[in-house]
């Protein structure tokens, strides 16, 4: 065999080992239901905040935990553990993305993604009608 | 369309003619200089023509850009985009940030980069001119489009910098808080511009990185084209060496500019964003680090095929993958396919499609000429159109993308077989080039790595799959291949300047790696022992990519030093990769190293899981001294300074004999008041010379909007208490300890009947110091009189307003003044040891390049 077989079946190798591993490592989108069957798998949930529901962020007790509630997109409602101090600008945000696994009865996040209306509407005067 | 008063027409006008002239311009000199290319006779006539055209449309550019410029100094809101990026208050200063902030804008300055570029090759590049001028007048065409912001058959196409803002949105001058109205004649006009603010410029961009990290990076993407171009030139013209000679400063230029950039990015990250680091792996970051991977790649390999011939075919395809990646780049960031996965990917312009378009024309571009067979390209050609028609008009996207792909993988398979033969010669494993590729082809991979795990998003859209990675799981992702590739290139970059092109001689060169080799090797074997690195498995990469770092730093300066004599003129190579050494290694000791110390001591929440013990915040009251790593900290309390609110952080450390607490020093965090991000904290680091200590606000006791710096007094608290009761107030504790009647009555001379007392109060604050305070309570015949006592540095107001003589109680009301209320943050703070070593490396590698540039262009 010649040096650069060697060389090309390497490199093939490592390709194919990236993309396996790659999406390995991926978790994948996913809703309460799922994450609930499977508790303690990770799981990036998307929903929307349930601004009815308490929001329960006490720093002087612990200022690593924040509980809130969320709707997933199917309507499913659950309250969720942050493991991390209420993000800035929490209020402002609808839609979130959760990442992290049920441990049965609540949804444990480690860390969160948000939507701000503000930021993605960026540009449009919200009122006006956009052709 | 309806007009109203005040707006100017001109601007505009102006604008779209210098668009339109620069859209025609560049096609037009495209065009000639394709003729000059392909013509014999009339070669001379079609490249003057096409000169004439692109300096037209050098100017258009300019022009666009001046317009811009003007229509923002004068703030001339009735435009879109001057009202979207600027604002009455900003500071000009901060004008070309503004000016660069959108899309059009940085559009613009890619384009105006890529004109500077091309007028240097005008003049510059001689016989290459004109198949080299085709490539970025093309180039140039497909900008200029990206800026024309007309419709084709229901498709948005671009996104125009001149558009009126009331023809965009007919509703806006009819607005509440616009809307103007003011009789003239008898008539109603809308004055809406009258009291019309801009946006303005998003505060969380309004430092001085936006103003030089943009043009950097945008200037190392445009270098990219120029050996892209060349490139293109070399097969299309089959002059398949020699355009490498002019295109190799380019190339190592670009890599230079663009490895800047990317670092300024990091910078500006570390510095003044709340990421907690200089690179997060964010899809914005790796997507203009992945065209960098193979344009350093691709650079190398040209120098294997100068010096020796070999790895042609390899040359070519990095050189164009390089700026096909630098295409991608900009349709991942800027089509808004990326949406919430990255924290500053642009919002969706409608040019998701024009960008799919102009990336797979490149494509196109790039195997038609590498096929350069008239039936073959015909065949393609025809097929890239069918697809493009099925896809814009008949809505067949994923099919016609398909079939393109399809169709360009048997076009590259086609120009592979037929590609001038290389000598089938196989390279030693003793020679300099052996290791050069081998060090290309890793990079290849790395970059792989990185483009596959970031296009997620677009995996997800074409084969509707929901792959995601969160973001602590995309540092390991992208580490555990990372780290591995890293350790490999150093230890390519420590070796492969020992050995020499085509033949080495094994003997010398173990004598001369071996003093290096081993004083790497004890040197890191040392620090990982004093780092405990070698009682973790997964910490031992660390421990293999130190001994790879100080290994490629060390042999470098022994090469300068030893073989080159310390000279400078061929020494730009060494000290560029002793550099990167640096570089890399300030990388890895702050990254592994850094230290969250900000740690919660006073809960525990482990008993949560140990996945999920996230405890990197501190809560601080104000005035509380905490301890926190090596330091006590103390939070002091807070200001407000325009948009920024700013929390007084001090660092001390405790005199282990006397107790005391000796100031170190105070850090400024700040939460930045953003109506268009929602608020951001900014960071605040102490720099020392091995160490930096960065500190950021994770949580303010009283969200920003309701914090109150008037100095006011909130409502009255009132208590009852006996001797020996206490009162807590948000920062201080009271004791009462008893009454005591007062003699001296001569606030009230001259009554009888008056009758004083005092409530003796002891009050400790959180520094540990004690006040006595003696609030009294008068009674004047049978009316009370209460008057006030204010301790001012407590911002605390208390009065002893009646007396229980049954109860043996007193009553004693306080208030506090209302910017004292929830006053304490959560924060977050974190060493880094030695990312000097980083900076440092990084200037030095940039030093190095610059040598090597001007040794080869001396050469030359």
């Amino acid at each position: 065999m010649k040096k650069s077989h060697i060389i090309g079946i390497i490199v093939i190798a490592i390709t194919i080992g990236v993309m396996v591993v790659a999406l390995m490592d991926a978790n994948t989108y996913a809703n309460f239901e799922t994450a609930d069957k499977n508790p303690g798998t990770e799981y990036h949930v998307a929903g929307r905040l349930d601004r009815d529901k308490e929001m329960v962020y006490d720093p002087v007790k612990d200022p690593n935990i924040f509980t809130f509630y969320m709707k997933d997109t199917l309507g499913v409602e659950k309250r969720v553990v942050l493991h991390k101090a209420k993000p800035q600008d929490f209020d402002h945000s609808e839609q979130l993305v959760l990442i992290g696994k049920s441990n049965g009865s609540d949804f444990e996040a480690n860390d969160i993604l948000m939507k701000c209306p503000s930021k993605y509407n960026d540009g449009k005067p919200v009122t006006t009608e956009n052709k | 369309m309806i007009k109203y008063p005040g707006e100017h027409y001109w601007p505009g006008y102006l604008g779209n003619v210098f668009v339109i002239l620069a859209f025609v311009c560049a096609l037009a000199a495209a065009l000639c200089y394709f003729l000059s290319t392909r013509s014999r006779d009339e070669a001379e006539n079609w490249r003057k023509l096409g000169r004439q055209f692109f300096y037209v449309h050098s100017l258009s550019i300019a022009g666009i850009i001046c317009t811009l410029f003007w229509m923002i100094w004068h703030h001339m809101y009735e435009y879109y985009y001057v009202w979207e990026h600027s604002s009455n208050s900003m500071p000009m200063k901060y004008i070309f940030a503004c000016f660069w902030e959108g899309q059009e804008g940085s559009f613009l300055l890619w384009a105006f980069w890529h004109v500077v570029l091309g007028n240097i090759l005008i003049r510059k590049s001689k016989d290459w001119e004109a198949p080299v001028m085709t490539t970025f007048a093309l180039v140039q065409t497909f900008l200029a489009s990206m800026l024309l912001g007309i419709y084709i058959s229901g498709y948005h196409f671009g996104s125009n910098p001149f558009t009126v803002l009331t023809r965009e949105f007919p509703q806006f001058a009819n607005m509440p808080f616009v809307k103007t109205v003011v009789i003239e004649n008898g008539e109603k006009v809308n004055h809406y511009l009258e009291h019309l603010d801009g946006r303005g410029l998003n505060p969380l961009l309004q430092n001085y990185w936006m103003t030089i990290h943009p043009p950097t990076l945008f200037l190392g993407f445009a270098s990219t084209l120029v050996p892209f171009a060349f490139a293109i030139a070399g097969l299309w013209t089959r002059r398949y060496k020699e355009w490498q000679k002019p295109a190799l400063p380019w190339a190592f230029f670009g890599v230079m500019i663009l490895g800047t950039g990317i670092l300024m990015g990091g910078a500006w990250a570390y510095e003044a964003l709340s990421f907690g680091g200089f690179w997060a792996w964010d899809p914005v970051e790796n997507s203009s680090l992945v065209p960098w991977l193979t344009f350093v790649g691709g650079a190398h390999v040209m120098l294997i095929n100068r010096n020796k011939g070999s790895s042609l075919f390899f040359t070519f395809f990095l050189i164009i993958l390089t700026f096909i990646l630098v295409l991608y780049s900009t349709f991942l960031t800027r089509s808004g396919i990326l949406g919430s996965t990255s924290v500053h990917s642009f919002t969706d312009l409608g040019l998701m499609q024009p960008l799919l378009i102009y990336l797979l024309f490149f494509i196109g571009l790039a195997l038609v000429v590498f096929v350069n067979e008239k039936k073959w390209n015909l065949i393609y050609t025809g097929i890239a159109a069918t697809c493009f028609l099925a896809g814009t008009l008949f809505g067949f996207y994923k099919e016609g993308l398909a079939l393109f792909l399809l169709a360009s993988v048997g076009m590259g398979y086609l120009g592979a077989r037929n590609f001038p033969g290389e000598k089938e010669e196989t390279e030693s494993m003793w020679s300099r080039e052996f290791w050069m590729f081998i060090g290309a082809l890793i990079l290849l991979l790395s970059c792989f790595q990185v483009t596959f795990v970031t296009s997620f998003p677009v995996i997800n859209k074409l084969f509707g799959t929901s792959f995601a990675i969160g973001a602590e799981g995309a540092i390991k992702a992208y580490n555990r291949w990372q780290v591995p590739f890293a350790l490999i290139i150093m230890l390519l970059i420590a070796v492969s300047q020992y050995f020499k092109y085509k033949k080495t001689d094994p003997k010398e060169f173990y004598r001369r790696m071996s003093f290096t080799f081993f004083v790497s090797l004890a040197l890191s074997l040392t620090a990982s022992y004093l780092f405990n690195w070698f009682q973790f498995s997964v910490k031992l990469e660390y421990a293999f990519l130190l001994f790879a770092c100080l290994f490629a730093i060390l042999s470098n300066l022994s090469y300068w030093l030893d073989i080159l004599k310390g000279k400078l003129d061929h020494a730009g190579a060494s000290i560029a990769h002793a550099g990167f050494g640096l570089l890399l290694l300030g990388a890895l000791l702050s990254t592994s190293r850094s230290q969250v110390i900000s740690q919660n001591y006073k809960n525990d929440v482990s008993f949560l899981g140990k996945d999920y013990s996230n405890e990197e915040n501190i809560l601080l009251l104000r005035n509380d001294t905490m301890r926190m790593g090596n330091y006590y900290v103390t939070y002091l309390g807070k200001d407000k300074e325009g948009i920024r609110i700013r929390y007084k952080v001090e660092y001390m450390k405790k005199d282990s004999l006397t107790g005391k607490f000796d100031s170190l020093f105070t850090l400024t965090p700040f939460i930045q008041l953003n109506d268009r991000m929602g608020n951001a904290a900014e960071p605040d680091t102490r720099h020392f010379l091995f160490k930096d200590v960065y500190t950021h606000i994770t949580f303010p006791g009283t969200a920003p909007e309701e914090m109150d710096f008037s100095g006011d007094y909130g409502e009255p608290h009132n208590s009852k208490v006996k001797p020996g009761d206490t009162i807590f107030t948000n920062n201080s504790i009271m004791v009462y300890e008893g009454m005591q009647p007062l003699t001296d009555t001569s606030g009230l001379r001259g009554r009888k009947d008056s009758v004083a007392v005092g409530a003796k109060l002891k009050i400790f604050d959180f520094y540990g110091k004690i006040r006595n305070v003696m609030p009294v309570y008068t009674l004047v015949g049978n009316s009370p009189k209460v008057s006030e006592t204010v301790v001012d540095e407590l911002g605390l107001k208390i009065a002893f307003w009646n007396v229980l003589p049954d109860e043996n109680r007193i009553e004693i009301s306080f208030s506090e003044k209302k910017m004292n209320r929830n006053d304490f943050i959560v924060m977050k703070a974190v060493v880094f040891p030695f990312i000097n070593v980083l900076w440092t490396g990084c200037i030095i590698m940039i030093i190095g390049t610059v040598l090597a540039i001007r040794h080869r262009l001396k050469r030359a």
